[in-house]
């Protein structure tokens, strides 16, 4: 038998085993499209209706007009009209509220007579990242409605203008997380599915004693653990480009690339996560010490390291280092730019190349592991 | 109801199990008394392990009683544990642990005191001749060792009934022939023993024998109870160098029932005992064959387990397909 | 009672020696928790600390220099140099070394020295969106505070706006996101471990043959269930006691509340996680099944709908009802409760009693859902 022989026997055999167990095989398929759907949806920075409240000590037209710039901004909602100091500890204790605006007894008289003060925002801390959105609205609202107050009692000064500052926001002008995040999803869902699937492969055959009937036929353990990339991949490849077809039709994922290229980013990552899983299995001796390995290095690890949703470059080094070792690192980085940047593979060479070396790297151990176990 | 008036340890009534539109057990009855050894012979698939799951409380009957040691299995299925012992194909023992600690594992599920699960621990080494080897991994050991000590651990309580499902499997004939001197010493003392097999030669061991096919119950009685089903009939055992040519002549014969392959001979079952081996010699020399031999011999179990299976009619189903998921 | 207490430790003597013949297991039980919990704690930061930005400055003027010297000397920004077109920031911005660039108009100086309005463009990489909203307020910030200063500066005011903002951040003055991103990798970690062991033990014995060998013997169904937990729960409060020292020593997550809710709180927790495990055991006929469906139907949702990361108050009205459903949910409430806020049941009593509800309902259907013989 030729090497390619070989390969198609293993292939077909394993394809046959998939198509039986009908559950797998169906999780397998189509939860990761589901899966994109709901929390393409569910998931957002965006940070929309914080729940204000409010202790107007002053109840003037000016704090009136300072509170409406709050609400009307869409930011904020009104959740909470606060009478006594004593009640915002419980407020923010339990969350009722996100933050406190407290406006002094003579803002008003203050800000008619141009004399300089100050209103307090307690922000709820324990979410920085909400935290810090808040307290960029505040001062931004603040600002605004400060300078408009400063114009109304200067009019006619020959203070020069306030510089602006225009922002144009490539790729994502309304700065939807959304595009930022779905990304991100797909190449998270991709790589869990192709590793769960993978990774209890070889062990259970192991664990079955199967293994010792595959030794005796004249399969080398490359041909093997090509065989078994093969119908994995096809299976990951499908679901993939369903996970793909949600992003694009129900979440407006823009094209701006080109197709080939997206095709041959996903394959390169998905032969890399499918044969991570089989190196998994080839590793580890039962299939729970296998299920372990494979939540360990892929669950969390892809989640927070991959750029997904915790930018690298704000890492340590040290964990800047280890991303290089994450796939969906590469992968994302690669599909950021043909999806949204529209760019060519000219600029994401380097991450083709280190997807491709990824998976011919760990093929490569998948095979010299399960040798030396045959040997 | 036996012959001395005790109530038999096994008493099963058209028990029936369904698994959807298949019937894998069909209205099955017998009885097994203490001290008896029992073989269910059958082939894969007749539904004998099924019906030992029945009757150990594994399996629910889809209709009929199983009342094991006086209790309804059916609808009590915990209260005979305490009083059968079992032992699957698979001998499951914990691989990962040692000889001693399966056994005292297995010893804790009983209940068994300190004392005396010391004195039965001693028993089950010196039986399984495991002495010196309690520390042993149980999946280091071979075929023949796991065997005795998965039916040391069946009967650390000492049961009143054992049920053994397809104890032989995979091991040497040495310790066959050992493991059935223990099932002896087991019934001897008054044990009633189920056991399955489809080895037809261990089946002679057994008092009774029921043969299953497809779920049915195609004959029950002693061993040469079930030999009488040839008695007016006769069984030729023939050889010649070529023998498939040779059980086609013999097929064509009017004298002949069937012919099957026995080893490198052919048995013709003659569907009189009064026609003489001489009819079939001159037949073959007719159509050209000398037999190098051709003598009337007694029927054995495998003859009739072919008569049976044959006559039953029905085909044997495939594996039993039980659904996954809870405890069993 | 007595007989079947014994029954039960005897079981639980034999997962334990079950489980110390695989020393692997043991190790990724025990070590990994903490090795991953450091490595994740390190890189689950939405800080923003430094943003890398470029500046094209087509004017060349004094008065250009001093704005481009507000941002150098700025410590949120590290200007990596200046270009000469526009269309030089292509590369910068596509590669990802800089995160906006500032672009100055040419008649920026002059526009300032007559006191005519003017405005810079700021270009931003919106693929994240998150960092860019970021970068896009401080340089709000630091533009628009430079343009009154400038502003006062010729009127002769005192550089100050009328009106002020004085932000208070409770829990978490810093804004350090990671004392808010721990409590939650805390708790992942916990459950992937405890998953694992949960939902592999039932079906193990299952493939293997052992469990038709338990169930004819006289261990009643709780006694099995109740045995096979217990060794999990205690590996599982190891874990806690680890990963607890680690963020509160090791990340020095303040621990404002009380130590003692918080342990009895992680070992509901875990009745809840080994609960879910074995509940997803009794509904797998193998190992395989167990491990897609823990993770593709328990884990995976856990992650991205407990509010981990994404805030609950951002998702959509028809999810936020799912959200429900995820014990993971009410868990991180009360670990950011005890740790950041320093609040007790008085607070934390209808996401404890959920919790605690929750693990109480699995259970019993696991239990219920395990049953001795096959109908």
């Amino acid at each position: 038998m030729t090497a390619a022989g070989k390969v198609r026997a293993v292939a077909v055999k394993e394809m046959r085993q998939i198509l039986r167990d009908r559950r797998s095989l169906l999780i397998l398929l189509f939860v990761p499209a589901f899966f994109l759907l709901v929390y393409g949806y569910a998931l957002s920075f965006d940070l929309r209706n914080i729940r204000l409240g409010v202790q107007d000590n002053d109840r003037s037209a000016a704090s009136r007009e300072l509170i409406s710039a709050f609400l009307n901004s869409g930011y904020f909602e009104l959740a909470a009209d606060v009478t006594s100091t004593g009640e915002i500890d419980g407020l923010l204790d339990g969350s009722d509220v996100r933050a406190v605006l407290v406006i002094p007894a003579r803002f008003g008289a203050d800000v008619r007579a141009g004399r300089r003060t100050t209103v307090q925002m307690i922000v709820n801390g324990d979410n920085a990242n909400s935290a810090t959105t808040v307290v960029g609205y505040t001062f931004g609202l603040v600002s605004t409605v400060s300078a408009r107050f400063e114009l109304e009692s200067r009019a006619g000064s020959s203070a020069g203008p306030p510089i602006a500052v225009e922002p144009r926001v490539w790729y994502n002008p309304e700065l939807r997380s959304t595009l930022f995040l779905v990304p991100g999803l797909i190449a998270y869902i991709a790589m869990l599915t192709a590793v769960v699937s993978t990774s209890l492969s070889i062990v259970r055959e192991t664990e079955a004693g199967t293994m010792e009937q595959v030794r005796m036929a004249p399969i080398g353990p490359l041909p093997y653990v090509l065989g078994k990339t093969l119908p994995f991949f096809a299976i990951s490849l499908a679901s993939a480009l369903g996970i793909v077809a949600v992003a694009m039709l129900l979440f407006d994922l823009p094209m701006r690339g080109s197709w080939l290229a997206l095709l041959g980013a996903v394959s390169l990552f998905l032969v890399g996560a499918v044969g991570f899983g089989l190196l998994i299995s080839t590793v580890a001796e039962t299939q729970q010490v296998a299920f372990q390995v494979a939540l360990l290095t892929s669950f969390l690890p892809t989640l927070m390291l991959s750029g997904f949703i915790f930018p690298i470059s704000s890492m340590p080094v040290v964990l800047q280092v280890v991303t290089y070792a994450v796939p969906a690192r590469y992968f994302l980085t690669a599909l950021r730019a043909i999806v949204l940047k529209g760019v060519g593979p000219a600029v994401f060479w380097q991450e083709l190349a280190a997807l491709a070396l990824f998976a011919a790297v760990i093929l490569t151990l998948a095979s010299l592991r399960l040798r030396r176990q045959w040997a | 109801m036996t012959a001395n008036g005790a109530a038999p340890a096994i008493d099963v009534r058209h028990l029936t199990r369904r698994f959807g539109a298949f019937v894998a057990v069909d209205e099955v009855s017998f009885e097994v008394r203490s001290g008896e050894v029992f073989g269910f012979l059958g082939s894969n698939g007749a539904g004998k392990s099924t019906t030992i799951r029945m009757l150990c409380g594994l399996l629910r009957p889809t209709s009929g009683t199983a009342i094991v040691g006086g209790i309804d299995v059916g609808r009590d299925p915990e209260g005979v544990k305490r009083r059968i012992g079992y032992m699957s194909q698979r001998f499951s023992l914990y691989e990962q642990l040692t000889v001693d600690q399966n056994i005292t594992f297995f010893g804790g599920a009983y209940g068994l005191s300190h004392e005396r699960l010391a004195a039965r621990r001693a028993f089950v080494l010196d039986m399984a001749g495991l002495r010196g080897r309690e520390r042993s991994l149980a999946g280091t050991l071979s075929a023949g060792w796991r065997q005795r000590l998965a039916l040391g651990c069946a009967i650390l309580h000492e049961p009143t009934i054992v049920f053994l499902d397809e104890p032989t499997g995979g091991v040497d004939p040495l310790s066959r022939r050992r493991f059935w001197r223990l099932i002896d010493d087991m019934a001897q003392a008054g044990v009633a023993v189920l056991v399955t097999t489809h080895y037809l030669d261990e089946a002679e061991h057994c008092h009774r024998i029921a043969i299953i096919q497809a779920g049915r119950l195609a004959a029950l009685g002693t061993v040469s109870e079930l030999k009488g089903i040839f008695e007016s009939r006769r069984i030729v055992e023939v050889r010649a160098p070529r023998p498939v040519e040779l059980m086609r002549a013999l097929d064509a014969m009017p004298e002949v029932e069937k012919t099957s392959i026995f080893g490198t001979a052919v048995h013709a079952v003659l569907r009189s005992s009064r026609t003489d081996v001489a009819v079939v010699t001159d037949r073959l020399a007719a159509s050209g064959i000398t037999p190098t031999a051709c003598v009337v011999v007694e029927p054995s179990l495998e003859d009739v387990f072919l008569d049976v299976a044959l006559s039953a009619g029905r085909e044997a189903g495939g594996a039993v397909a039980a659904p996954g998921g809870g405890l069993a | 009672m007595g007989l079947s207490l014994r029954r039960l430790l005897h079981v639980v003597r034999k997962e334990f020696l079950e489980l110390r013949q695989d020393p692997r297991l043991f190790g990724l039980v025990i070590i990994a928790p903490i090795a991953q919990l450091i490595m994740l704690g390190y890189a689950a930061s939405t800080d923003v600390r430094t943003v890398p930005m470029v500046v094209v400055d087509q004017d060349r003027s004094s008065e250009s220099r001093d704005l481009v010297a507000q941002f150098s000397g700025s410590p949120s920004f590290q200007v990596l140099g200046t270009l000469d077109t526009v269309e030089d920031v292509d590369d910068w911005l596509n590669g990802g070394r800089a995160w906006i660039a500032l672009v100055i108009p040419d008649d920026y100086g002059e526009d300032v020295r007559r006191g005519r309005a003017t405005a810079v463009q700021v270009l931003a990489d919106g693929t994240d969106a998150n960092s860019t909203n970021v970068a896009l307020g401080y340089a709000g910030t630091l533009v628009s505070s430079y343009a009154r200063e400038l502003a006062d500066a010729v009127a002769g005011g005192s550089g100050e706006p009328l009106i002020g903002a004085e932000v208070r951040v409770w829990f978490n003055p810093q804004l350090e996101s990671r004392f808010f991103m721990i409590p939650g990798i805390l708790a992942l970690v916990l459950l992937v471990v405890t998953t694992n062991l949960s939902s592999m033990a039932i079906v193990r014995e299952r493939e293997l043959g052992t469990l038709e060998q338990l169930n004819v013997t006289p261990i009643a169904r709780w006694e099995l269930i109740a045995g096979k937990l217990l060794p999990y729960a205690l590996l599982g409060m190891i874990d806690v006691a680890l990963v607890l020292a680690v963020a509160i020593g090791w990340f020095e997550v303040p621990l404002r509340g009380s130590l003692a809710l918080l342990i009895l709180m992680c070992l509901v927790y875990l009745l809840t996680t080994l609960g879910l495990g074995l509940f997803v055991s009794t509904i797998s006929a193998t190992q395989q099944q167990a491990m897609m469906t823990a993770s593709f139907f328990f884990m995976i949702p856990m992650v991205f709908l407990s509010g981990f990361v994404f805030p609950i108050e951002n998702m959509p009205e028809v999810i936020q009802p799912v959200t429900y459903l995820i014990p993971l949910r009410y868990f991180l409430v009360i670990l950011r409760g005890i740790f950041l806020k320093g609040v007790g049941l008085e607070v934390l009593w209808p996401d404890a009693l959920a919790l605690f509800a929750w693990g109480a309902a699995v259970l019993t259907l696991a239990t219920m859902r395990s049953s001795k013989r096959l109908a």
